[in-house]
């Protein structure tokens, strides 16, 4: 009885990896990697891959900058209504991405509600490479502050207050104490956002269009080119693959790196206070 | 084990007797949506970008008849054995839409130009997208190409954005303005500079479903096909 219950675990188990892992796999074998290597030199390719990086990275710092005190905030500090905000945060996580989109449209498109006063002000968001970034501002910050909130909520809270009763200021407790030690999650948090943020489709197709060097993305490369061009769609794909697998590699090398770190925090602490 | 092979059965039968998996299957270009919807609603349809279609089609998805925005994919198909000899029963012609309220104040091709107008086109490659920019050359316009803001994957992704008032013009087909007559002004071309648009169809070298696709074929050619074509703005041949 026991066997065939292990049997049973085992079986469902190999099904479950081989329908996950086949198909990532088929992107490396249907075309030679000569030939893949060959077609990420296209100009489709090195547009989509420069305008991915440049709107990524514009994304990103906005959602550590912002992301990280709103994490510390609702980590560490307890009042009315914060389960509630917590909630809030995490809604875009569980949003279809065309939901995303279309009200990134009604919020700041031309006739949304905040469309009118940008317009007056001479501004036009969607098609720009700002539409892009807010799109994937959008769908990837949830996934930086939620993991920030459990990363500062696990600091120890006698830490905290042992550096305030020293006389230290709050803004120094954060940046030399709390900051440091919630390192580990927050670097985990941050490339989960990106992996996320790299990925996004349907809220930037509809919120930025698509347009070569401008604000066609990777993922909104493959979908122009895959009947164009199809092995530019399956390089760029099998590209991702191999990016996705990095960003993999690092969350799980990354409480390692913490607790490496963490007895010394004062040392990789930036320094000054804000 | 047992549970996993039963669930998996159970879903392959629930996905694939989905009740209408005996029913003609139509891949037809965005265009057709009206018509064809009109013309056989029991069918199964999928409707989307003519060059999409080809694509979905070379791998392996079933279908019994391609209806297309342009002759190049269906003889591609054709070509490579995939198709029967495809037939054209239908003829469109492009026309520029702005939003209804028009806020960029384009009357014609020649407003395009003007610096800040946000221009949505049909991607190169997509059938919208070659015509748009046979019409523009023709013109001697094709200097507005550079006021292009996104390159559509297929002629719904214009219509949707001019609708949406996000954009201020597009080129799409006479027969896209219909549905979205509220949110949308037309702006006739120059008939010189008119891009010859034909749609062909055909049926699928392996159909399931050969004589129901034949019927359709004949409908669709024939007095109530030309009717509904015609009602819809499409041109006949």
């Amino acid at each position: 009885m026991r066997r065939a219950f292990d049997v049973a675990l085992v079986g469902a188990a190999a099904i479950a990896l081989a329908f996950l892992l086949f198909p990532l796999l088929a992107l490396f074998l249907r075309v030679s990697p000569g030939v893949l290597v060959a077609q990420l030199k296209s100009e489709v390719a090195l547009d989509a891959l420069w305008v991915s990086l440049k709107t990524g990275l514009i994304a990103h710092a906005f959602v550590l900058t912002l992301g990280t005190p709103a994490a510390y905030l609702l980590g560490t500090r307890e009042f009315r209504g914060r389960a509630l905000v917590v909630a809030a945060l995490e809604v875009p996580l569980v949003l279809p991405p065309a939901v995303a989109g279309i009200a990134l449209l009604a919020a700041f498109g031309r006739r949304g509600l905040l469309g009118g006063s940008f317009e007056a002000l001479g501004i036009s968001i969607p098609f720009t490479q700002v539409a892009v970034v807010m799109a994937v501002a959008f769908v990837a910050s949830p996934f930086y502050i939620r993991q920030g909130i459990a990363a500062f909520a696990a600091v120890d809270r006698t830490l905290l207050d042992a550096s305030r009763t020293l006389g230290v200021t709050p803004a120094r407790t954060f940046w030399r104490v709390a900051l440091p030690l919630a390192a580990g999650g927050l670097g985990a948090g941050s490339a989960l956002a990106w992996a996320r943020g790299t990925g996004e489709f349907g809220a930037t197709i509809m919120f930025a269009g698509s347009f070569q060097g401008e604000t066609q993305t990777l993922p909104l490369a493959i979908y122009a080119q895959l009947d164009q061009e199809r092995n530019v769609a399956i390089a760029i794909g099998a590209l991702l693959v191999l990016v996705s697998v990095a960003v993999l590699v690092a969350v799980k090398a990354l409480p390692s790196w913490t607790t490496f770190v963490s007895p010394s925090p004062t040392r990789s602490a930036p320094s000054g206070s804000s | 084990m047992r549970v996993v092979v039963g669930l998996a059965v159970l879903a392959l039968v629930a996905c694939g007797g989905g009740g209408d998996h005996d029913a003609l299957t139509i891949y037809a270009a965005a265009s057709l949506t009206e018509v064809f919807r009109q013309l056989e609603p029991g069918a199964r349809f999928n409707f989307a970008g003519s060059d999409e279609l080809a694509a979905q089609l070379r791998e392996g998805a079933k279908a019994d008849l391609y209806a297309a925005a342009s002759p190049k994919y269906p003889a591609e198909l054709y070509a490579d054995g995939l198709i029967e000899r495809p037939v054209v029963f239908a003829t469109n012609r492009l026309v520029l839409i702005v939003p209804t309220e028009n806020a960029a104040g384009i009357d014609s091709v020649d407003d395009l130009h003007r610096n800040g107008v946000k221009l949505v086109l049909g991607a190169e490659g997509v059938p919208i997208g070659d015509y748009t920019r046979t019409v523009l050359e023709n013109l001697g316009r094709s200097d507005v190409l550079e006021q292009v803001v996104s390159d559509e994957d297929d002629v719904k992704g214009v219509v949707g954005k001019v609708a949406l008032g996000e954009a201020d013009a597009g080129f799409v087909y006479a027969t896209d303005v219909k549905p979205v007559a509220d949110d949308v002004r037309a702006i006739e071309l120059p008939a010189e500079a008119q891009a010859v648009v034909r749609y062909p169809i055909a049926v699928l070298a392996e159909a399931d479903h050969r004589d129901e696709a034949d019927r359709f074929l004949e409908r669709l050619v024939g007095q109530e096909g030309r009717h509904a074509l015609r009602d819809a703005g499409f041109g006949v041949p």
